[in-house]
């Protein structure tokens, strides 16, 4: 056994090799690089580079009482056509309760409205029809509003000039945003906090009456002033024409207007406009953003080129970011924050320079233990050690792992608990050394017994890792990747590397006996 | 060669069995104590499990107290304090809604802005999240629990697997105990560490009950209780060495790894003591209750 067969000796050397060549893109962490072997290194957390991490919700329930709203227009609309009368209609909850004076028409109602709407659930139950939606009608509502919303916000981001953000689809209605490098945060949750449904409404200025009693009749809204809530418009519920007709929209400035929104139609909005803008010269435009009139100014003449300016009380920022909003589009439905994490650069370069003494200093006492315990062999170990911190980098490198604030506390963990293998071992080979002489014996039977026992302590580590990254989230699977690698490391440094070192040391030692 | 560790001896004969008595009355009492608090203080939840809103601000020449009257004519419920050193301040405010929350943050910072150098970080953990987030938890840790007694019932007896889950259990209610009492901030780096601890109590346990197994082929007429203790004993400076070195690691965490990351290292660190503790005084006496060898007392 006094030879160490050749071909194990190569593949424990190059692993090793492998092992501290791919740690170098990581040490050296040249952010920029387009070297592709310097681009092999670890990403840095939000928690460590600073950036903001979002989690938004889609308000799909927004959407669902939206669709309920078109079939109260509708039900009106096939009953007027119908000449139907009704007692009473409305939204109770998830659906739409019409109360009818008799049973008669009932059926007719139903079967008419039933044409319109595929997906729906028609109870007719005495003189009540009602209206459901369907679970599979509302997995299409939410399936093409997610999408959507992932569509337009990502427009947003990029409009606002974020470097690499990540936006994926989180479950079933979450959206999730991770924005490297962000250091305001609050300006990207006003992007994304608003609809930004842009309509233009014809306002009714003669029927005074319904202002007054705060009642829209059917077919008109009312809609209160962006700057003074007390001031209400009445307005055509149908929009003229919409955000969805524009094809850009810039921030301006004009000498006698301020900062204001310039804007264009495509062909389609462009002629809408223009025929509305022709039929009701000496009218009021609303223009309507969110809920909101920003505008509302008497339409002097026709607009036919398709573009136009909206003037409001904007600063330049305000401009430019309603300028984005707009050539990003609409969302389908608002978004709520249900979660942030914004962490400053300043904080994530404290964390990584503690995280590193945090290690360093770990390292030192574990090592300097190590050899006050087993002497020259411990010193060994302490090689197979620090290799397996360079393992670690290296494989968090390659497989391109973020590196977060618990991942470098999983690497000092690591470190005190890597060398249990070793450990295993060299008590192995103490109790051994009592039972025979021959020093190549002792070491194999050394490491032949501990190999179970190393085998076993380390898989029930690497279930929990695994579980931890399962069902973990953001910077704990970080510590769950860390933890796992390292162990993994671990059983290969001790298992061949101490093996190895072990072997060329009593060889090279010419040791007779052993006493450990 | 110098190597230390000739002070312990190569085959200790430590009567660890012998005090399994006492050691068990002091685990239960731990144990009821622990669930006692549990279920009347409970633990100090963080935003990640409770939900709301915190901000870590560094400050220059502003006192906890300015920032403190600064804000609490604005919010109620409002917890304020120092963070590592007296120019960090962080800043815990209790939401109600998640529409809330991108306001109070604004606002938090627009009312302390000329007080501060830098907004470190800022967290909000709305409602739905934070609800999400603990029953993850759980069953992350449910389900690590399940998985490694099975496969300690597939690696060893199934007599193994009950030891292994008695000490799991006892180290994980044991450690929730003292968070409780000690007042440590329970957020899901705690998931983490409660989760390492079970993998680490688990590998001492299962180290020790290899050393079982192997002595139960080896000697075949050893009285069990002499059996575990030599099982013990053989295996006693490992656990004494890995327990160390894994401490020294997480010392060094503690004392120089930062503010954030200290909640998770004395976790760590307790649950380390635990489960150094359980593997010896628990786990092994536990196998005590099975009867590994009938054709012996048939004898």
């Amino acid at each position: 056994m006094k030879n160490y067969p050749i071909w194990k000796s190569f593949t424990v050397i190059s692993l090793v090799l492998l092992g501290i060549i791919f740690a170098i893109p990581s040490i050296i962490y040249d952010e920029n690089s387009k070297n592709w072997f310097l681009k092999n290194k670890i990403n840095l957390g939000l928690d460590l580079q600073g950036g903001s991490y979002l989690l938004l919700e889609v308000q799909l329930d927004v959407l669902y009482k939206e669709e309920l709203d078109n079939f109260v227009d509708s039900v009106r609309l096939i009953a007027r056509d119908q000449a139907v009368k009704f007692k009473k209609i409305d939204i109770q909850e998830s659906e739409v309760v019409v109360l009818f004076n008799n049973k008669e028409k009932i059926n007719d109602i139903r079967d008419s409205f039933f044409q319109m709407y595929r997906g729906v659930t028609l109870q007719i139950n005495n003189n009540k029809l009602i209206i459901k939606l369907n679970d599979e009608y509302r997995k299409i509502i939410q399936d093409s509003a997610i999408k959507q919303s992932l569509e337009i916000v990502r427009k947003r981001i990029d409009e606002s000039g974020t470097k690499e953000p990540l936006i994926q689809r989180s479950g079933k209605k979450r959206i999730l945003l991770q924005l490297p490098g962000v250091k305001d945060p609050e300006r990207i949750k006003d992007l994304l906090g608003k609809t930004a449904k842009l309509t233009f409404h014809i306002v009714d200025t003669e029927n005074t009456s319904a202002l007054q009693n705060n009642l829209a009749p059917f077919g008109k809204i009312i809609v209160p002033d962006m700057y003074d809530e007390n001031t209400k418009y009445l307005l055509d519920k149908r929009a003229v024409v919409g955000g969805e007709n524009l094809v850009d929209a810039k921030g301006s400035f004009d000498q006698t207007e301020g900062h204001a929104v310039s804007f264009r139609f495509d062909t389609e909005g462009a002629q809408k406009f223009g025929k509305v803008t022709t039929n009701n010269i000496g009218k009021n435009l609303a223009v309507v953003l969110d809920g909101v009139v920003i505008t509302a100014p008497r339409i002097s003449s026709a607009i036919t080129g398709g573009s136009g300016i909206i003037t409001g009380n904007f600063n330049a920022q305000e401009a430019s970011d309603l300028a984005v909003l707009l050539r990003a589009g609409a969302l389908p439905a608002p978004l709520e924050i249900v979660e942030e994490r914004s962490v400053g650069a300043g904080l994530g370069a404290d964390s990584i320079a503690a995280g590193q003494i945090a290690a360093i200093i770990g390292m030192v006492l574990v090592c300097v233990f190590m050899i006050l315990i087993y002497g020259t062999f411990g010193a060994l170990a302490n090689v197979s050690l620090i290799v397996n911190l360079f393992i670690i980098i290296s494989l968090l490198g390659i497989i391109g792992a973020t590196l977060t604030l618990p991942g470098i506390a999983g690497i000092v963990l690591t470190i005190g608990m890597a060398v249990d293998a070793n450990v295993l071992i060299f008590e192995r080979i103490k109790e051994e050394s009592l039972k025979q002489t021959k020093v190549f014996q002792i070491v194999k039977n050394g490491f032949d017994r501990a190999m179970s026992t190393i085998l076993d302590a380390n898989i029930t580590t690497l279930i929990a890792a695994i579980l931890l990254f399962a069902f973990g989230s953001g910077p704990i699977r970080g510590f769950s990747i860390t933890l796992s690698l390292g162990v993994l490391a671990s059983m290969f440094t001790a298992l061949m590397l101490t093996n190895f070192l072990v072997y060329m040391y009593l060889s090279f030692a010419n040791k007779k006996e052993l006493k450990l | 060669m110098f190597g230390l560790n000739k002070i312990i001896p190569v085959e200790p004969n430590i009567n660890f069995l012998g005090l399994r008595r006492n050691f068990l009355i002091f685990s239960i009492l731990a144990i009821l104590i622990s669930i006692g608090l549990l279920s009347i203080k409970g633990l100090n939840l963080g935003i990640d499990f409770k939900g709301g809103t915190l901000i870590e601000v560094s400050t220059k020449n502003t006192s906890i107290g300015e920032l403190r009257e600064i804000l609490s004519s604005s919010y109620s419920d409002l917890s304020l304090q120092e963070f590592g050193n007296e120019n960090i301040i962080l800043i815990r405010l209790q939401n109600k809604s998640n529409q809330e929350s991108i306001e109070t943050v604004n606002s938090v910072k627009n009312l302390i802005q000329d007080k501060v150098v830098e907004f470190r970080r800022s967290e909000f953990v709305g409602p739905t999240i934070s609800s999400e987030l603990l029953f993850r938890g759980f069953q992350a840790v449910s389900f690590a629990l399940i998985a490694i007694l099975i496969y300690i019932w597939l690696r060893f007896e199934w007599q193994f697997g009950f030891g292994a889950v008695v000490a799991l259990t006892h180290d994980v209610l044991f450690t929730l105990g003292l968070l409780s009492i000690l007042n440590v901030e329970f957020s899901l780096a705690t998931i983490a560490a409660i989760l390492t601890i079970a993998g680490y109590s688990i590998n001492d346990t299962v180290v020790i009950f290899d050393r079982v197994r192997e002595n139960l082929r080896k000697y075949k007429k050893l009285e069990l209780v002499d059996l575990f203790n030599l099982s013990v004993n053989n295996t006693l400076s490992r656990t004494i060495m890995t327990s160390l070195t894994t401490l020294l690691a997480l010392v060094s965490l503690f004392i120089f790894g930062g503010e954030v990351i200290r909640p998770f290292a004395l976790t760590m660190i307790i649950g380390v003591i635990i489960g150094t503790y359980s593997s010896v005084f628990i786990a092994v006496p536990t196998l005590l209750i099975f009867k590994f060898r009938p054709q012996d007392e048939d004898d």
